[in-house]
């Protein structure tokens, strides 16, 4: 008796994420069978340029948002209070950032250079081929780095809440992640990314409200929290939120986010400017929406769980634990596919620049310099392979989790940011910049980073990134200055 | 004045005006950040609540969501200019 009960929990707690798995799938094989005939490369990597705003807004957001803005986030803000609120919530300013500064610029030149890749502007305006095979690489090896942290955050977060085994929670949505990034492309994974963004802000939603129930109401919450713990109430929150994360902070997920690969791409991708202002405007108001919600929904838990953040195994499991608690059985499902959407979106975003990363800007500029052709046919199968041998190889890694996963998941998003942020922002926008300041501040700028990194070395307690972006400038001014200026056809090309 | 109406422009003129707009954004970043900075640290010692949360932890989240709201509305609605991303308008 007790075991059929089990099973027939186990099965409602799946049904509705094997419904929303096999609609992502669904989506993929649509998509690939409506691009048949059409410019493999251009659809496969960029979407054929077709995103409208609403799309690309939820696209932007999603990749942006991953499954710790979902889980280690709001634990983080159950334990500080709402300082991590205020600090969480720099991240509004990310996609009308990035869509502001880069979005029509990278556009008009994708169009001019027919480009489908970030690597391929940077190959464009620096005229190096060893750069863009340096900026590829890097674009690689950190976005494993970032797919492995998601891979472990999601199947982590699937075996707390169902019973399931972590295994399980991997196979299940980690291959349909591969099998519907592989099929479908860039397009697939816009689409994907917007219903994995509309998940997460229903899953947000449902959270807050069972979390109000189960605690008494919010003004019951409050009142109880104001006594019983001061500090959440307190910007610094009494030590445990030091000056120093807020200024880090603002680099990590706030400035220097302009500069990810993943996001200045749907640069490429948009089709007109009208999609791109709406974007900016849909995209700000849905980053605040999950930002301020999930993390606040993270303090009202206090309602539901009674002790520290240590009575339940850390942080990390705040947020599992609360939706055990406060949800009834038959939304338990429901309510994990938000956090388990944030943490698809992103690897889907990241595995199709990387695959774009190896077959354009590798292999086809390769066989394009050594008058090699290759046939469509060729360069299909190559870009769905090669997209599912990445994503099947962090599956792998991530089946034996390294022990520090969330340090290596910022550790990434700060390496990127040292490569790329410089490159991009003063190539596209300063007539000086040449190819030995982005080349030496790409490959000193991360060495540096990296190196920080390993050797546990902060300046003031700062994270790495302040060294990383630090040295990154220095050295690209140095360069500019000391090699030889970009020629007069480039500089047309880009300052017209 | 709204300026985002389609324009023909050439595309000295797209990338001087994408320059422009990119200025906007960065000076929009730095009006943001001033604002986070007042709202939350600035009226930390402010001894108001709303609906059982200090002023500054309303000012500083959700006044920054908002007014992160209206900065990207600015920015699309007036001060960026609608283009055609196809090639110069003018044939060039």
């Amino acid at each position: 008796m007790a075991s059929s009960l089990f099973e027939l929990r186990s099965l409602i707690l799946l049904l509705p994420l094997l419904a929303f798995m096999g609609v992502m799938v669904a989506i993929s094989v649509f998509v690939r069978h409506k691009q048949a005939g059409k410019n493999f490369v251009s659809s496969y990597f960029v979407g054929n340029r077709e995103l409208g705003g609403f799309v690309l807004a939820m696209t932007t957001v999603a990749t942006y948002s991953s499954v710790s803005s979902f889980v280690g986030g709001p634990g983080m803000a159950f334990q500080v209070g709402f300082g991590w609120v205020y600090m969480a919530v720099v991240q509004v300013t990310a996609i009308f950032l990035v869509l502001g500064i880069f979005g029509k610029r990278v556009a008009l030149l994708a169009r001019k250079l027919n480009a489908v890749t970030v690597v391929d502007i940077i190959r464009a305006r620096f005229k190096s081929d060893t750069l863009a095979a340096i900026a590829a690489f890097v674009i690689v090896l950190f976005f494993c780095g970032t797919m492995t942290a998601q891979f472990v955050g999601g199947a982590k977060l699937f075996a707390a809440v169902t019973g399931y085994s972590y295994e399980a929670g991997l196979i299940l949505f980690g291959l349909t992640v591969v099998i519907y990034t592989s099929i479908g492309g860039f397009r697939a994974v816009a689409l994907t990314d917007t219903c994995c963004a509309i998940m997460m802000m229903i899953g947000i939603v449902l959270l807050l409200k069972y979390v109000l129930q189960a605690g008494g109401g919010y003004e019951n919450i409050m009142t109880t929290l104001e006594v019983s713990n001061p500090e959440l109430f307190e910007p610094f929150s009494f030590g445990n939120m030091p000056w120093t994360i807020y200024f880090t902070q603002w680099l990590l997920v706030g400035i220097c986010t302009i500069a990810l690969p993943q996001s200045v791409v749907r640069g490429i991708s948009y089709k007109n400017t009208q999609g791109l202002h709406q974007a900016m405007l849909i995209g700000t108001i849905v980053v605040g929406f999950m930002n301020i919600g999930i993390n606040f929904t993270g303090i009202l838990a206090h309602g539901v769980l009674s002790g520290t953040a240590a009575d339940y195994g850390g942080v990390d499991n705040i947020i599992p634990t609360t939706i055990v608690t406060a949800m009834p059985v038959e939304l338990v499902g429901l309510a994990i596919i938000g956090p388990l959407a944030a943490s698809i979106s992103t690897i889907s975003g990241l595995l199709i620049v990387a695959s774009s990363a190896i077959v354009k800007d590798v292999y086809l500029h390769w066989s394009e310099k050594n008058n090699r052709t290759v046939t469509p046919a060729r360069v299909k199968f190559l870009s769905m392979a090669t997209t599912a041998i990445i994503g099947a190889a962090v599956f792998v890694i991530a089946l034996t989790p390294p022990s520090l996963i969330w340090l290596i998941n910022m550790f990434a998003f700060g390496g990127l940011e040292t490569a790329f942020f410089w490159t991009l922002l003063l190539g596209l926008f300063w007539k000086r910049a040449n190819k030995l300041g982005a080349m030496l501040s790409m490959t000193g700028g991360t060495i540096v980073y990296c190196a920080t990194q390993a050797a546990g070395f902060k300046i003031m307690g700062l994270h790495q990134i302040t060294i990383g972006i630090t040295c990154s400038l220095i050295l690209f001014l140095i360069g500019s200055y000391l090699g030889k200026r970009s020629d007069d056809e480039t500089l047309k090309i880009f300052f017209p | 004045m709204k300026k985002n109406n389609r324009a023909s422009l050439s595309g000295a003129q797209k990338f001087s005006l994408v320059r422009r707009e990119a200025i906007y954004t960065g000076l929009a970043l730095i009006g943001l950040i001033i604002f986070w900075l007042v709202a939350g640290f600035g009226t930390a010692s402010v001894d108001v609540k709303i609906f059982h949360l200090p002023l500054w932890a309303v000012l500083g989240t959700v006044g920054v969501w908002i007014v992160a709201i209206l900065i990207s509305a600015l920015l699309s609605q007036k001060l960026f200019t609608d283009m055609d991303l196809e090639g110069d308008d003018d044939g060039k």
